[in-house]
């Protein structure tokens, strides 16, 4: 079985998103549910930016991510300061134009090795400077910069490039964004256990809800975006976006606690700044793209 | 290893910390607009290819004919005549890089910080930041940060409109008692280059901009009227 087989299901996509569209805003309509219209109009702009990135082609898609990993990561920088460090912050995102360039020709080997040239680059800014003081958190918060913001989305870039790799793509960025609704939802309506210090609201009805609903989104999408995967790689594929999704926003969360502050910026109204919409996708993403890889031995 | 070499030179060790950004939480819009500026990355670069751009443009469309000394000092206010939009680049087109680099040109928030779009067009071309006209604490405030403020270069018209010719006395009463000089500039040529009321700009219409000498200041009175005698004269 090829994952070179894979489809190339954007069309269908498209159209389920213009059709989950008008009914959501019809749902919101007759609803009266007024809290929802701001984050629903942010996503008018964001779904079409997402669409038509994917329509252009991996070039733009790739320019896409490359885009948010630097807004997101700025986003990051601001928050803690880094971003006083300009020599730090350019650093990073150097690292990240290497990194979605290589995921998007297709040098895997070079886009692996990406982090360990990022870190060595940033050892070279304390030496420059010739300073001590503050450069191990300004050096820590890089490292983070170049392989969690950096790297890891890049990963989506190279689904991407990969023959049938639309699929995935398309799977993989709808079902975290759907699975952070899921759990909200879920919380709101039937959460009564909390169970984390890193973000305090979080229930165990919500998370569980959204572990199940990402399993049974993974074999509604299945047919649709990935055929040729067997069951229980589509069953692996629901828990990582269930659960991975999740642990990436509890991250992200666990970093705006430490840094005290409640979202990573207002670039998206209802919604928060960019990492706020990605910190699923963050983590998800790469463990996607590793776990099917692994099992189908390696990309073309 | 002794614990004094564990340690930084003050003898402590160092701590992570945090200090975000202080317009951490602003929109776009109120970021552009703040002064101050804080340091960005990404604004400072747009804000240079668009002032290099700006200025070019304007140079090339308008022989502009300099008259008296460029203002030197930290503190610096440039308090001009208004008659159009192309007053602030004449300005810009008139001084040093390093002046442009560092300039802000006070701009009515209510009129070039409304909208995202066009707080980005003024603030990276005409190098804009906010005023609120319509706050009364905003004078004050004003006061504050120039007081704090020990390097800059500002750009004030203190009629507040292309269509008026007066100054306000307050706008100078704030400047002038927070320690700034006060450079008068007259622009002339400008209102027929681009009309009040007129869509597009004219092109190839000879301007001048004239600086001069810094302003003593007795009075908040005198210095409305020196300053208008002065545009009168050079316009």
């Amino acid at each position: 079985m090829g994952i070179e087989a894979l489809p190339q299901p954007l069309a269908a996509y498209t159209a389920l998103a213009a059709i989950s569209v008008v009914v959501f805003g019809v749902f919101l309509r007759i609803t009266r549910l007024t809290a929802g219209w701001l984050p629903y109009r942010t996503w008018l702009v964001m779904l079409p930016v997402v669409l038509v990135a994917l329509w252009l082609g991996t070039w733009a898609w790739a320019l896409l991510i490359t885009l948010l990993s630097i807004y997101g990561f700025k986003e990051f920088a601001r928050a803690t300061g880094l971003y006083r460090e300009r020599l730090f912050v350019l650093a990073v995102y150097l690292a990240m134009i290497a990194a979605n360039v290589l995921a998007y020709v297709g040098r895997f080997g070079l886009f692996t090795v990406v982090p360990m040239w990022g870190v060595a680059l940033l050892t070279l800014i304390p030496i420059l400077r010739n300073k001590t003081e503050g450069m191990l958190q300004s050096f820590a918060l890089s490292v983070l910069g170049v392989v969690y913001f950096g790297w890891f989305l890049a990963h989506l870039t190279y689904l991407a490039t990969w023959e049938g790799g639309l699929g995935l793509v398309l799977y993989v960025v709808l079902a975290t964004q759907l699975n952070d609704v899921i759990a909200f939802l879920f919380g709101k309506l039937l959460g009564r256990r909390h169970w984390t210090a890193l973000s305090p609201n979080k229930t165990v009805e919500g998370s569980l809800g959204a572990l199940v609903f990402g399993i049974v989104f993974a074999f509604i999408n299945w047919q649709l975006a990935f055929p040729q995967l067997p069951w229980w790689m589509v069953l692996g594929l629901g828990v990582i976006v269930g659960a991975g999704g999740q642990i990436g926003d509890l991250t992200l969360a666990n970093f705006k606690r430490n840094v005290g502050i409640k979202d990573f910026g207002n670039l998206l109204p209802g919604h928060g700044g960019i990492l706020d919409r990605l910190n699923s996708l963050t983590l998800v993403a790469p463990v996607a793209f590793h776990f099917v890889r692994f099992f189908f031995g390696g990309f073309p | 290893m002794s614990d004094r070499e564990t340690a930084s030179p003050s003898g402590e060790p160092h701590a992570f910390s945090y200090a975000p950004m202080p317009d951490v939480g602003l929109s776009v819009r109120e970021r552009l607009g703040q002064y101050p500026r804080v340091p960005d990355i990404t604004f400072d670069a747009l804000r240079t290819v668009a002032r290099w751009t700006a200025v070019g443009l304007t140079k090339l469309q308008f022989p502009i004919e300099v008259r008296g000394e460029e203002p030197s000092g930290d503190r610096v206010a440039l308090v001009a005549n208004h008659q159009s939009h192309l007053d602030s680049l004449l300005v810009l087109a008139s001084l040093s890089e390093r002046r442009r680099r560092e300039i802000a040109c006070l701009a009515a928030k209510d009129y070039f910080f409304e909208n995202t779009s066009f707080a980005l067009a003024s603030s990276l071309f005409a190098m804009a930041v906010a005023f609120d006209r319509t706050k009364y604490t905003e004078l004050r405030r004003w006061t504050r940060i120039l007081r704090e403020q020990q390097r800059g270069t500002l750009l004030v018209y203190p009629s507040g409109s292309r269509r008026r010719s007066e100054a306000h006395d307050a706008i100078l009463f704030v400047i002038a008692s927070s320690g700034w000089s006060i450079v008068p500039v007259a622009i002339a040529g400008s209102a027929k280059a681009w009309p009040v009321g007129s869509r597009v700009w004219r092109p190839f219409r000879r301007v001048r901009v004239t600086f001069g000498p810094p302003m003593s200041v007795d009075t908040t009175k005198d210095l409305g009227v020196s300053l208008a005698a002065f545009w009168s004269a050079n316009t």
